[in-house]
């Protein structure tokens, strides 16, 4: 166990490091730098190399890359060009918005798309099932920005309602930081509410044909005992794989709305940032991501080994 | 995410204002005491019913890059900075000079040496007093091109500036020029406490704080989300500003803002699609204010590109284009259309659009050109746009049919603004819709678009020497008519040659809710009216 | 016939309606002038912002457009992106992965890194900055795409090429000395292949989403392509005042995409 969690660890950290330099030259081949979109249509030639020394662009990319990455694996991200603070915490500011999103997102649809999916595989086959599966069917074709986009049009016409503009952190007023968020988690849960109980609903479905679900029946074993207590344990093990996977799925779809409710979130901070080529933070924001990724499929992978003693060996 | 940045960075300040005001053009560029008719100028007008105090939300589309206003071009920095930092000079709605950190100035007699008295008892929000050393500092900082400014090339003119004592300054420049003191309204002559640069972490530190003399200062900035300004305790105009604390609220997009509006979550809201006002017009508890402005949307020619080289080419265009249906397509007529200078300038420099040539479509004057130019079957050329202005795409689309008539066939290309910035400023435009303002002189919205190179940045390679000589006797004359005379000379040729199609400035479009009272928008669009606006909750 | 037909509906519903739905709209990408005989882009900015009627049955947008012209003709331009691009990822990754399982060692590690690498990312997160750096237009689009996808068929490929390659016929072709290059294209390819379908069709609805995402974050086509993405992204600005601009092309690409998840579940479930 140990080996394997060490062995996954630097293969991570590998991954993390090309992609790194995937990132960095990426960024560098964007055309048109900062010092434009500081200098707007008038800057002068010299201004220009001053502001050009300043930010270290007169270097080769590959010693600007390895100046970063020295620095990066001490901890310093460096600072936004744009405002001068630091990119660690601007990065941190905007995850932590995404992810509480992300994670609302998640809590909510598990606990509604789980249920509903015991109960479609339970009756399989019936009134409740076609239902429960056209649903799914149908928010799992539905783009979550439209959605998104009918919502905000919808409760707005309908019920002269928006959520407030100013983000408020959930540390400073929990109740005000939920009313600002509810609309675009309900806007990303519906896919994943369908997405947990299709998940969910196969694997019941597969459940309940095997010999000692059926021996259980046999014996007048109550349904809730049989769903709840044999049932789910067995699925619990993918059900987290598919959480972990959602989880990824689900950061990717609150960056697509984050501009639509004025969120200061991941998405917001690398689009903008990536229209001003604002280059150290677009770096920290995809690095960001990308270590967040990687650590929950790590996790996933680890968590799976320990719940499930079959691999093990 | 529309942001109507200013190709000119001098912008300053003039156009018919939105609120009538004092005629004030007989007033002699020396002298001018700060007098209690010509201080209700500054800032817009007093309002006497006035409520001290309050909080002001307002909505906007665009979001200031940063606070380092030295280094960091952009409307949507010329938008607040005012607030937090001042200049010596203002110019009000309807362009005239006002003294602001300057009590008064005396100019010599070929306008080539400025000497201003400056206000007494100000104070920086750093809590240091206001200083001639400071005005020195500012000015050569932002002169220095070695020092990455945004404005060097605005005061390139500038050849010393001197503090004769604490309040004295004495600037003088290297040739006359009568423009100067607009140019010193612009956000670039901003004062800011000397020696400001050389601190530790000078440049990063105006984001969380704001060092300036304006009536407001900086308390939060958090990016991507809103910032908050405060009243300044220690402002030196007294009374002023009524209100206690302003919030500016970024909104990425305008279903956003609209919403945000229509439900109350702010108290004002600049529309950069006047449509959008239409769609408010009848909602309760809103009003939609809309005055002049003294920006244009137009199509350049760079003069060197493809089939642009020649002259016909590009009056055959010109002869192509109807500019009322392309205004109506992108900013449903919410603007007026333009000859050869901004609406805010029309009435007193341009000339009118009945005088200038290639106004009127004429399909078959436009083929016989292209013929005439060696292209009987038309042309094929490439329309850039820049992505995030909103008004471009229904523009550019208008321009594809209208332009189709004449056998001209356009591809349209959208680029982002980095690479449409890098291009513009390599003398590389090709032909591209463009996004401009002006302050309110025509030395300052001519000069350095069309003079040639070196003196002019000549954007769109025109190169024409006949322009060029005017422009240069347009800053040097003095009188109004001489520099009308000239002016107009100019525009014809403008006109005629076409290394640009002024197509329309559109008019500033705030909403603001019944709450708000006494605001009126600047026409150069920056937030100057917000000194005196107040709240009645 | 006509009781085999319905045999069939009764039997797999799901396949069929969604074989049905996917005709239907192949038909109207294939020949979109049939049922639009309207120009997508023909402006007419006095009619700008129309709602529904019987001239223009989805209204007009904001420069007058006729929204059903430009969703019908949209079909062609938005489906075309995604299966174009998921077919050169299939291509690239189907082969790829097949060399890679078949041959095994560093060619193995080597490209499992690589993808690794790509997978890491989160799709939108690698469109955006493909996109967003390279410049938006309907070529970098697609390549956006298609690399997003790539590792996906990377692996399908690479775990069936594995299975196969255990098999005994191949080891069977090997001892009467076929090249590695025959064993390849004439035995595994056609043995990986059903692998390779299967993810095209699962991802396809994923990759929908992800293009329309791209387009409606203004990172798709050049105007004024019609492209149901690109569309939402202009009419999201009016959705408060003209809804239709905005309920339309979602519809086609809800409608779409449920045509090919309907597919995907009629053949995955034998019941």
């Amino acid at each position: 166990m140990t080996r394997f969690i060490v062995f996954r660890c630097l293969a991570a950290v590998l991954t993390v490091w090309l992609a790194s330099m995937v990132v960095f030259a990426m960024v560098r081949a964007a055309p048109g730098d900062i010092i434009e979109m500081m200098m707007g249509q008038m800057g002068s030639s010299e201004g220009e190399a001053a502001l050009r020394r300043f930010f270290g662009l007169d270097q080769p990319v590959y010693v600007q890359y390895f100046d970063w990455l020295g620095r990066v694996v001490t901890g310093d991200f460096g600072s936004s060009w744009r405002q001068g603070s630091p990119v660690l915490e601007l990065v941190i500011n905007a995850f932590t918005v995404s992810f509480e999103l992300a994670l609302l997102v998640l809590i909510v649809s598990s606990l509604i798309g789980v249920p509903l999916g015991l109960l479609a595989g339970y009756r399989a086959g019936s009134a409740v099932d076609t239902i429960i599966q056209a649903f799914n069917v149908l928010f799992l074709a539905t783009p979550v920005f439209w959605l998104a986009l009918m919502l905000l049009f919808g409760v707005s016409t309908f019920f002269y309602w928006s959520p407030p503009t100013i983000y408020v952190s959930p540390l400073r007023s929990l109740g005000d930081n939920l009313v600002i968020l509810a609309m675009p988690m309900a806007s990303l849960a519906f896919l994943q509410i369908a997405a947990y109980a299709q998940f969910v609903r196969q694997h019941v479905v597969q459940a309940l044909q095997q010999d000692y679900v059926r021996a259980l029946k046999a014996r007048g074993v109550p349904a809730r005992t049989i769903l709840g207590k044999h049932v789910l344990r067995n699925i619990l093990v993918p059900l987290i794989t598919f959480m972990g996977l959602i989880f990824i799925q689900i950061l990717g779809g609150v960056v697509v709305i984050e501009s639509l409710f004025g969120l200061p979130g991941l998405g917001r901070l690398l689009v903008n940032a990536l229209y001003a080529r604002d280059f150290p933070v677009v770096q920290g924001a995809l690095v960001m991501v990308l270590i967040s990724a990687i650590a929950i499929n790590l996790l996933v992978d680890i968590l799976y080994r320990a719940i499930d003693p079959r691999l093990r060996s | 995410m529309s942001e109507t940045f200013d190709t000119n960075r001098r912008r300053l300040l003039k156009s018919v204002a939105a609120i009538p005001l004092l005629s004030l053009l007989g007033m002699s560029l020396t002298g001018v005491s700060a007098q209690a008719a010509a201080a209700d100028l500054v800032y817009g007008a007093s309002d006497p019913a006035a409520k001290q105090g309050g909080s002001l939300t307002v909505g906007s589309l665009i979001e200031p890059p940063s606070f380092d206003i030295y280094h960091q071009a952009g409307e949507a920095v010329n938008f607040v900075a005012p607030l937090m930092y001042q200049t010596l000079v203002y110019a009000d709605h309807d362009g005239n000079p006002h003294p602001l950190l300057a009590e008064s100035w005396e100019i010599n007699e070929d306008a080539s040496v400025y000497t201003f008295t400056l206000r007494s008892g100000v104070t920086f929000h750093t809590g240091q007093p206001f200083e001639a050393a400071d005005v020195k500092y500012s000015l050569d900082y932002m002169r220095n091109a070695e020092n990455g400014t945004i404005g060097a090339l605005d005061f390139a003119d500038i050849d010393t500036v001197e503090a004769i004592d604490p309040l004295t300054v004495r600037v003088t420049l290297k040739q006359p020029n009568s423009a100067f003191l607009i140019t010193l309204t612009h956000r670039n002559g901003s004062i800011i406490p000397r020696d400001w640069y050389a601190g530790e972490n000078a440049r990063a530190r105006l984001n969380s704080t704001s060092v300036g003399t304006g009536p407001f200062r900086l308390v939060e900035f958090v990016q991507n989300s809103y910032m908050r300004l405060e009243r300044n305790q220690d402002y030196w105009q007294p009374g002023l500003p009524y209100l206690d604390e302003i919030v500016v609220n970024f909104i990425p997009n305008s279903a956003g803002m609209l919403v945000a509006v229509r439900n109350g979550r702010v108290d004002m809201a600049v529309l950069v699609r006047p449509q959008d006002a239409e769609q408010l017009e009848g909602v309760g508890g809103l009003t939609v204010q809309r005055s002049r402005s003294l920006n244009q949307k137009s199509l350049d020619l760079d003069s060197e590109y493809g089939p642009l080289k020649d002259e016909r080419v590009r009056q055959a265009i010109a002869l192509l284009i109807d500019k009322q249906a392309v205004m109506q397509a992108a900013i449903s007529g919410y603007g007026q259309v333009l000859g050869t200078t901004v609406p805010g300038l029309q009435e007193r420099w341009g000339v009118p659009l009945g005088e200038l040539p290639n106004q009127t479509v004429d399909v078959d004057r436009a083929k016989a050109l292209l013929a005439e130019a060696g292209h009987p079957d038309g042309i094929d050329i490439e329309l850039r746009t820049i992505i995030g202005y909103d008004w471009m795409e229904p523009a550019a689309l208008t321009l594809v049919e209208q332009l189709a008539k004449g056998g001209v066939r356009v591809a349209i290309q959208r680029l982002d603004l980095g690479t449409w910035l890098q291009n513009f400023r390599a003398r590389q435009m090709g032909f591209t819709l463009n996004d401009w303002g002006t302050p309110p002189d025509p030395n300052i919205l001519y000069y350095r678009h069309f003079h040639k190179k070196p003196q002019g940045a000549d954007f769109r390679n025109w190169a024409n020497d006949e322009a060029s000589t005017l422009l240069d006797e347009g800053r040097q004359a003095l009188a109004y008519e001489d520099r009308k005379a000239i002016y107009d000379r100019f525009q014809k040729l403008l006109a005629e040659s076409v290394p640009t199609v002024m197509m329309f400035g559109a008019d500033h479009i705030v909403v603001v809710s019944d709450t708000v009272k006494n605001h009126a928008m600047h026409p150069i669009g920056w937030h100057f009216g917000l000194v005196k606006t107040w709240v009645d909750k | 016939m006509t009781a085999q037909f319905a045999s069939m509906i009764a039997r797999r519903p799901a396949l069929t309606m969604g074989m049905a739905l996917a005709l239907a709209i192949a038909v109207v990408a294939l020949l979109p002038g049939l049922f639009a005989p309207q120009p997508p882009n023909a402006i007419d900015v006095g009619r700008a912002l129309l709602p529904p009627s019987a001239e223009h049955w989805f209204g007009t947008d904001h420069v007058g457009r006729d929204v059903y012209a430009r969703v019908v003709h949209g079909a062609r331009v938005t489906l075309g992106i995604v299966a174009g691009s998921l077919a050169l990822s299939a291509l690239f990754g189907g082969v790829a992965g097949t060399i890679a399982g078949y041959l095994r060692g560093w060619s193995d590690l080597f490209s499992g890194q690589l993808v690794e690498v790509i997978l890491s990312f989160p799709p939108i997160f690698l469109g955006v900055m493909i996109t967003g750096i390279i410049g938006s237009n309907v070529a970098n689009l697609m390549l956006a795409l298609s690399i997003v996808y790539l590792p996906l068929f990377f692996r399908a490929a690479r775990s069936a090429a594995m299975v196969e390659s255990a098999r005994p016929y191949v080891e069977a072709a090997q001892v009467l000395g076929a090249g590695e290059g025959r064993i390849l294209f004439r035995h595994l390819l056609p043995n990986v292949l059903p692998a390779v379908l299967t993810q095209y069709i699962i991802l396809f609805p994923l990759a929908l989403q992800i293009q329309a995402a791209l387009g409606f974050l203004g990172l798709g086509v050049q105007p004024p392509t019609p492209d149901w993405g690109a569309s939402l992204q202009e009419s999201k600005d009016y959705v408060l005042y003209a809804s239709w601009t905005a309920i339309f092309p979602g519809l086609a690409l809800v409608v779409s995409s449920l045509a090919v998840i309907l597919i995907g579940r009629g053949l995955q479930s034998r019941t």
